[in-house]
């Protein structure tokens, strides 16, 4: 049975749930079963922001799990608050350019990417989240690329229509995601 | 007559509180009374948004003893009401729901429970479940069915409408912040189309006709002089209560036929239960699971009858075993031992419900 567990945490207003909603959108429409869970505080704005999606081929049990497959972290608080969920199976990646710190935990690897870096200096910092929906696409492979334009299409199709530029540029922040993945891993 | 907007079954992603509205109107559903409080907003936000279609309504009150007293008014007026709530909420909500109690109002009610005491966390608990089932001054003659995901949220609100109108006990589904905010998917149908007659609404009070000519008139209290007189309602209510019992009480048992430990669980921890259980098999350990569905009334033949095949019972909650302590009372003279695992106001994962039952195999070699 194959299931992946991916926790995704950031700062509030990082776009961690609008990431997350995309992801687990995608693998619905592609037919595979999803659960996603916004953890949330009472804040508005503020305060680490975490998602947990699973992706599976068959019916999925317990909606929170104790560790997971793929754990993303967008700042030092996330780093802090989700070294729980790792363990010796995990594959940690987290933002260099953002994080001040390296995650101290025992996994199977630990990948640091420059995202926020990227998304500042050779795109827009709206796209910070696009890049890292692409690194979380070729981290875990269990959905395709189509699949996720899909499922952006559906959450933001009507902002492209009106400015075709967004797409484009969204698509670029997909692409660069992915390759930084590659690059992290010498693929 | 509101319009139901679920006329084939349709396959959805939805959230949980986006499911309860739904199920609301494809129960008939007429006028949402209710305030917001998270995790359940969205229960509201998406019945508003869908009452350009349905034609029903909605009136915010200014907090949830007004919502909950609106609510027995829609109901009174003739209105197929409802209202959610969760939390400290749910606690001033407490008396109205002990009114419904006690002049037998089909209220009907979604609590999406969160952390508690008080303010507490507004993410997930299963802390509101004593609360729901004895909250308020009075015995707790109230039905309430314990949900463990979407296709169950969708189904007992359904479901609630029908036992409050047939039975006319307060009825409540009860779920969590997990419920009300994760995504899943969804199939949503007509009732009608899984032989499900919805129990039509019916008028209390201002009915048709002349008062002693064409009908009798109605007399709904909640006020008695006289302790005796007290007593004999109640006296009257506990019967139609435990005579309904066995009818409507509801369970999922799952591997417990041959369970050497049995886990006894409600709502989304059972949902976990059965992960950890399908590990637990793999590994030759031989677990099962005992889901109560109402945890009022509970099961209590099922119940025992699986504690009695097992060696030993493991309770699991996300709170300090408000569950556990209503099915011991009921367990009372079987020797079956127990253990616990409490998380109070935290989710209960597979994997801790593997650790613990390992652990508990481990003891009795």
């Amino acid at each position: 049975m194959s299931r992946t567990k991916i926790v995704l945490a950031g700062e509030g207003g990082q776009g961690v749930q609008s990431v997350a909603k995309i992801l687990v959108e995608a693998g619905y429409e592609a037919g595979k079963q999803v659960l996603y869970i916004p953890n949330f505080g009472v804040e508005q704005r503020g305060g680490v922001s975490i998602a947990f999606c699973q992706i599976a081929d068959e019916i999925i049990g317990e909606p929170r799990f104790a560790k997971g497959d793929i754990i993303i972290m967008l700042s030092d608080r996330a780093i802090d608050r989700c070294a729980a969920y790792v363990d010796e199976n995990s594959t940690v990646v987290y933002d260099t350019s953002v994080c001040t710190k390296k995650p101290e935990v025992k996994c199977k690897e630990i990948i640091g990417v420059d995202a926020n870096r990227i998304a500042n200096e050779q795109l827009s910092a709206r796209v910070f989240n696009i890049i890292i929906l692409g690194v979380l696409l070729e981290a875990t492979h269990v959905l395709k690329l189509e699949d996720i334009k899909n499922a952006m299409e559906m959450a933001l199709g009507k902002k492209f229509d009106a400015k075709p530029e967004l797409r484009d540029l969204n698509y670029k922040a997909l692409d660069m995601g992915m390759g930084l993945i590659n690059q992290s891993l010498g693929v | 007559m509101v319009n139901k907007l679920i006329k084939e079954d349709t396959r959805m992603f939805l959230t949980g509180n986006e499911v309860l509205a739904y199920a609301a109107n494809s129960a008939e559903a007429e006028f949402m009374y209710g305030y917001p409080i998270t995790p359940q907003n969205e229960i509201m936000h998406t019945w508003c948004k869908l009452l350009p279609k349905t034609g029903a309504g909605f009136l915010q009150t200014e907090d949830e003893i007004s919502a909950g007293f609106s609510t027995i008014g829609g109901i009174l007026a003739g209105k197929r009401a409802f209202t959610a709530t969760a939390g400290p909420g749910n606690v001033i909500m407490q008396d109205a729901q002990s009114m419904a109690e006690m002049m037998r109002i089909p209220f009907v009610c979604a609590v999406m429970q969160r952390g508690g005491p008080s303010t507490a966390t507004v993410i997930y608990a299963q802390q509101e479940t004593r609360l729901t089932c004895f909250g308020g001054n009075g015995e707790g003659f109230r039905i309430v069915y314990s949900t463990a995901g979407h296709q169950d949220l969708y189904d007992y609100m359904i479901k609630a409408f029908n036992t409050a109108w047939k039975y006319r006990f307060p009825t409540y589904v009860l779920a969590d912040g997990y419920q009300g905010k994760m995504r899943e998917p969804v199939t949503l149908y007509d009732p009608a189309s899984r032989g499900i007659t919805m129990v039509p609404t019916q008028k209390f009070l201002l009915g048709e006709g002349e008062i002693g000519k064409d009908r009798k008139s109605v007399h709904m209290r909640n006020t008695y002089n006289m302790e005796e007189e007290l007593m004999e309602v109640l006296e009257g209510y506990k019967a139609d209560y435990d005579k309904i019992s066995e009818e409507i009480q509801e369970w999922e048992e799952y591997k417990a036929d041959d369970a050497e430990i049995l886990v006894i669980a409600h709502g989304i921890v059972a949902r976990s239960a059965r992960t950890a259980i399908d590990e637990l098999r793999e590994k030759g350990i031989k677990a099962g699971l005992f889901r109560p569905i109402t945890i009022r009334p509970l099961a209590v033949k099922p119940l025992r009858e699986a504690v009695s095949r097992a060696k030993r019972v493991l309770f699991t909650e996300s709170a300090n075993g408000q569950l556990a302590q209503m099915v011991l009372e009921k367990l009372y003279g079987l020797s079956t031992p127990y253990e616990t695992l409490f998380k109070m106001g935290v989710g209960v994962t597979g994997d801790d419900i593997v650790n613990k039952v390992e652990a508990m195999t481990a003891a009795a070699i």
